[in-house]
């Protein structure tokens, strides 16, 4: 039988005012099941919540509701009076009769009836109110982090200087990512090599971290705190243990004209290969797709040709056999740092991209990308640093540098601002002059966005010190014109059309998700947005975190992000995985959803609902022990306590606690009596 | 209950509203109406529940049944709410529910839907304004109340179901259209 | 005829089937049959006749059924989306199930009537047809046959209460439904409503009130026709089940129409394609909303 209290507040005068409290007290005391009310000035004070525990302690109250003000404001006190005397927390509810009532209405008399009302709807539910105990899960303390670009090893390192154990994943054969490309960085012209490599080094030496290269995700099984990870380490053909890094087998190979993609395709590479000296791990990978042996075999050649690295490699660690192969590994939480990709000048698009065919589709060969000109400019690069461009090899005297190529132009699929390509345009364009003194540089723009520390000096420096012409309009047609590069533009400032003819152009374009985003965002269950960057679970307040718990986002997966604000993301990121490995358990709400199994059909209506993928298929079995069924259950891990599932159970097999169909029933039946 | 006369309650009738809310944006936004101090009609009730989500169609055919004249169901904005995608399958569910209780004779007025964020104190107000001055034009909702002969409204018991099947007394309006086999 | 009674007969002699499901000649009109031994096989008829929604029997409710063995199920178009939605609802695995389906030119209103479809005799499912060949079978058998008579009938019925006020629209539906017994043959007739236990059959809270009242009877009528939302496949056994001849079929054809308009989803028998209430669109209608 039902022992409520009724513990209703004055709120000084804030619901005293218009609720003539004495008379809901006394209403509420003959309420059934109510065997205690009483009212007080101030019931969040602390003789205020004294009382409520006194009352519970010499009534044996089994439920408590405070009439008072918002949940939101006073559940957590009160509800922690109630635990302090005893009663399990959850069986005490506030009954909101200060915002939804005394605040909004005038009339006494009907404030007062309302508040009554609010009572015995509350009192209703309470009764069918039950013990919850708050939901603990144990916590693998390891994380995952996918992408070993500078965001990926800016956490990697801060998790594991935090303590924790890290798995990076990487798919290329040395992690680096796009940052190892960059010739100099924007707003400092730092040596991007320079400050990141040490980092790399550190990744690889850290007693904390694992490193997976050129392996990917399989897939992800589990919940926060307990992620069963699959890793593909795909086959590498060199026996990671074995080698060495002599570099022996490389200068073996007989094919080596295949354009690296280190160097954006401007450069060349072998069919066995490290991407660039500094790479970690340094350890080769053999390129099945140009490799001769390998090409001989799909051409149905029984006999083995080449072998020449094989020949070379004194460690025997060259493996033509070896295949894809499987690792688990178990994690608590996964960072996805898959950064970006840029906006293809080549003649093949993606669906929903329309490139830029009037830019020379990349038929003309001095029309570059971005990336391609760093890797022009950088010191390692395959000019050795020397401005060249790649049609003959001569310095230019006239570049042309085009921004928002793909950028800002729904028109080409593209709507978003890129955020990156104003600035290391400018960089560009200083570097460019840098080299070459009596160069031209000619930029084309739409606004500049120098929004960032020292971002706008920057930009100024480039016109104002090294004298970048700054052009502001778009390029309607880019061809080639004898020696010269045609540039059609238009100076929507004089109003007046610009040819130049130029000798190399840069196209700024557009920074874009890596493929295969949209699987690994399955896999992983987290949301991307039309254009495949990752979503956040909240744009303002969760940035780093996604709607699945215990997945996080760092870098440019989740849109456009330069170094500095990639970096800043990343510990950020950090500091929420170690902030979630501060605990040996996780401390969960229990009003989360439970399906009665007895009545389960197994037609999972909720699964398809669950945002969260809570829902786990359960074998029932009979007596013998053979499955004859299957049914959905609830992962208290995973629910966050929507109670959505609960609504489209056509059998309302599914409960959601503190929220059940009976409490609601409850409350509905309460007010029927009006 | 016992009434006094405000200007919402034309013919001294007093709507009784049941509002069944999300917890994180209209139930908020409704404190946010009550911190503000906005005045509004005293005839809802509202009932706290997560998300929209787990709003179901018989928590508004319960309130009929229990003397609700009219009823709010109410929660976040798309793309706003809480758990993602509650309110996108309330609106699946009730988009259907409504069209439903519509053809079945039940005045879809007395039903009210609308998003309501934490930061909506004062559309919030005038949902409930406008429910209830709604609902207080349409009138009582008996023919819900006495469907059952032990109605908590009291009045005449309605006919049991052999007898409003004889159908002397229920005049069908759709006889001449041979609506039914 | 031959042709579905060839396989039959190989079905069973083989193996591959228990029992097939089929429609025989009963002592009134046509009726659902059995078929477990090659022999019974020329049993088997197809016609005009044959109304039944066969896929109840493949319903997990039925475990008469079950205890035959593995069935195989002639199935027309209509029968084949609710054989669909059992699948889509994994209350049945397609390796389970053998479907028979049969190219249909329209059905009467009940078995008892005879063969010919006429304006006045075709069932009103019939109208707007989109699977008179079933793409969810193992074997398709029958000639191809010609389009079933038009009978707009139950969409005008629904027009003509639709330009009624609510008011009459609830006086027409109150008879209605004053008929009800609550004997939820609707229920158990229809192929989709196949949970264990039926949220009318709950006491803790008591939704639905199980006595036959108006009120319980309300409650339940709107609730069967909620969950069938989206997933009704117009077959009209609820109706063709009724005791007391409510109209149920002008419900589902109801809801059939608001699905389309809010949607734009029909029911199919392509198991793939999710039910439209579990799902959303971000830009779904919602101008009710306000």
């Amino acid at each position: 039988m039902a022992r409520i209290g009724v513990f209703v507040c004055h709120c000084g005068e804030n619901i005293a005012r218009t609720v003539d409290c004495a008379r809901v007290v006394e209403e509420l005391k003959s309420h059934p099941g109510v065997v205690h009310s009483e009212d007080y000035k101030y019931m969040c004070s602390d003789p205020g919540q004294a009382l409520v525990r006194k009352a519970i302690e010499e009534n044996d109250l089994t439920g408590v509701v405070v009439c008072a003000c918002s949940p939101h404001m006073h559940e957590k006190t009160f509800r922690g009076a109630a635990a302090k005397a005893g009663l399990n927390p959850f069986l005490c509810e506030m009954a909101n009769i200060r915002e939804h009532c005394s605040w909004i209405h005038e009339d006494r008399g009907e404030a007062t009836d309302k508040a009554i009302d609010i009572g015995r709807t509350i009192i209703e539910k309470v009764k069918h109110n039950v013990p919850l105990e708050t939901i603990r899960i144990p916590v693998t303390k390891r994380a995952l982090v996918i992408g070993g670009g500078i965001a990926g090893i800016q956490a990697a390192l801060d998790i594991a200087d935090g303590g924790a154990e890290v798995v990076l994943v990487e798919k290329e054969s040395s992690i680096g990512g796009h940052m190892s490309q960059l010739s100099e960085t924007f707003p400092t012209l730092d040596c991007s090599q320079c400050i990141l490599t040490p980092r790399m080094v550190e990744v690889l030496q850290h007693p904390r971290i694992k490193l997976h290269s050129y392996s990917e995700l399989e897939s992800l099984e589990g919940y926060i705190g307990n992620f069963k990870a699959t890793i593909r380490k795909k086959a590498r053909s060199v026996d990671e243990d074995l080698c060495n890094g002599c570099g022996d087998c490389q200068a073996a190979c007989p094919s080596r004209k295949i354009p690296s993609e280190f160097d954006a395709g401007i450069g060349k590479r072998s069919a066995i290969y490290v991407p660039f000296p500094q790479a970690v791990p340094n350890i080769p990978v053999l390129d099945r797709v140009n490799c001769t042996r390998f090409k001989a075999k799909r051409k149905g050649i029984e006999k083995d040709v080449c072998g020449k690295c094989q020949e070379a490699c004194l460690k025997g660690a060259i493996d033509y056999e070896q295949e894809d192969s499987f690792v688990t590994e178990d994690v608590g939480a996964v960072v996805v740092a898959t950064g970006f990709q840029l906006y293809s000048i080549g003649r093949d698009q993606p669906a929903g991209l329309k490139g830029y065919g009037e830019y020379g589709y990349g038929d003309v060969p001095d029309v570059i990308d971005g990336m391609q000109f760093e890797r022009l400019a950088s010191a390692s690069g395959p000019t050795g640093g020397e401005i060249l461009r790649p049609s003959d090899g001569k310095p230019p005297k006239t570049v042309v540098f085009v921004q928002c190529v793909g950028s800002r132009d729904p028109e080409k699929g593209i709507p978003y601002c890129s955020k990156i390509c104003c600035m290391y345009t400018a960089k560009h364009t200083m570097l460019y002059k840098h080299k070459v003194h009596d160069g031209k540089a000619i930029v084309f723009y739409m606004d500049i966005r120098a929004g960032g520390k020292g971002y706008d000096e920057f930009t100024r420096r480039a016109i104002e010190d090294d004298g970048a012409q700054y052009v502001r309009g778009r390029v309607s047609r880019i061809y080639r014109d004898g020696d010269v590069v045609k540039v059609w533009g238009f100076d929507t400032l004089s109003g007046e059309q610009v040819v130049v003819d130029a000798d190399m152009v840069v196209l700024a374009t557009a920074m874009r998700p890596q493929p295969g985003i949209a699987e690994l965002a399955q896999k992983l269950s987290i949301s991307y947005d039309e254009h495949g960057f990752i979503n956040e679970a909240h744009p303002k307040l969760r940035p780093v975190e996604t709607n699945t718990a215990g997945v996080f986002i760092a870098g440019a997966c989740q849109a456009p992000r330069d170094i500095p604000e990639s970096v800043a993301m990343a510990s950020a990121t950090a500091a929420k995985v170690l902030g979630l490995f501060s605990a040996d358990e996780l401390e969960r709400e229990p009003t989360v959803a439970l399906v009665n199994e007895q009545t389960c059909i197994g037609c999972f209506s909720c699964e398809q609902v669950c945002p969260y993928g809570a829902i786990e298929h359960v074998d029932v079995c009979d007596v013998e022990g053979h499955v004859c069924g299957v049914v959905a259950r609830v992962n208290p891990g995973v629910c966050q306590g929507c109670g959505t599932c609960v609504a489209v159970c056509p059998s309302k097999s599914v409960e959601l606690q503190g929220f059940t169909d009976e409490q609601i029933y409850a409350e509905i039946n309460a007010l029927g009596s009006w | 209950m016992a009434a006094t006369d405000t200007p919402m309650k034309p013919d001294g009738f007093h709507p009784r509203i049941t509002a069944f809310v999300c917890n994180w944006c209209t139930y908020t936004g409704a404190d946010l109406a009550g911190t503000s101090r906005l005045q509004m009609a005293s005839n809802v009730r509202i009932i706290r529940l997560p998300c929209t989500g787990r709003i179901d169609h018989m928590f508004i055919v319960k309130a009929f049944e229990r003397g609700a004249d009219g009823v709010i169901v109410s929660g976040c904005h798309p793309a706003d709410c809480h758990y993602t995608a509650g309110n996108y399958h309330a609106r699946r569910r009730f988009g259907v529910f409504r069209e439903l209780m519509d053809f079945m004779g039940i005045d879809p007025q007395r039903v009210t839907f609308s998003w309501v964020s934490a930061s909506e104190g004062a559309k919030w107000k005038d949902v409930v304004n406008e429910t209830v001055a709604r609902v207080a034009e349409l009138g009582p909702f008996d023919a819900y109340h006495e469907l059952a002969g032990d109605t908590v409204t009291g009045g005449e018991p309605a006919p049991g179901p052999f007898e409003a099947a004889s159908g002397a007394e229920t005049p069908d309006p759709l006889e001449e259209l041979e609506v039914g086999r | 005829m031959k042709e579905l009674r060839d396989l039959t007969r190989k079905l069973l002699a083989d193996g591959d089937a228990g029992v097939v499901i089929g429609w025989e000649e009963g002592r009134r009109g046509a009726r659902p049959a059995f078929i477990t031994t090659p022999d019974d096989a020329d049993k088997l008829i197809f016609d005009a006749r044959c109304v039944h929604n066969l896929a109840n029997y493949l319903n997990p409710r039925k475990p008469q059924v079950k205890a035959l063995g593995k069935p195989a199920v002639v199935v027309k178009g209509c029968d084949a989306k609710a054989v669909a939605g059992l699948l889509r609802e994994a209350q049945l695995t397609r390796d389970r199930v053998i479907l028979i389906g049969v190219r249909c030119g329209g059905v009467v209103q009940t078995p008892e009537m005879p063969a010919e479809l006429t304006e006045a005799t075709v069932a009103t499912r019939c109208y707007g047809c989109d699977v008179r060949e079933p793409k969810l079978v193992d074997h398709l058998v029958g000639d191809a046959r010609p389009e079933p008579p038009v009978t707009a009938a139950l969409d005008r019925r629904i027009a003509e209460l639709d330009a009624l006020s609510p008011r009459e629209r609830w006086q027409f539906w109150t008879s209605q439904l004053a008929k009800c017994t609550r004997c939820h043959a609707c229920r158990q007739a229809c192929p989709l409503c196949h949970c264990e236990r039926c949220i009318t059959d709950k006491t803790q809270p008591q939704w639905i009130e199980s006595s036959s009242h108006l009120r319980g009877n309300f409650a339940w009528h709107l609730t069967r026709a909620q969950h069938l939302a989206g997933r009704c496949v117009g077959c009209g056994e609820c109706e063709r089940a009724c005791p007391v001849g409510i109209p149920l079929s002008l419900i589902n054809r109801k809801l059939q129409l608001v699905v389309k308009d809010l949607f734009d989803y029909t029911v199919t028998d392509d198991p793939e394609v999710p039910a439209p209430i579990g799902a959303y669109a971000v830009d779904d209608k919602q101008e009710f909303i306000e």
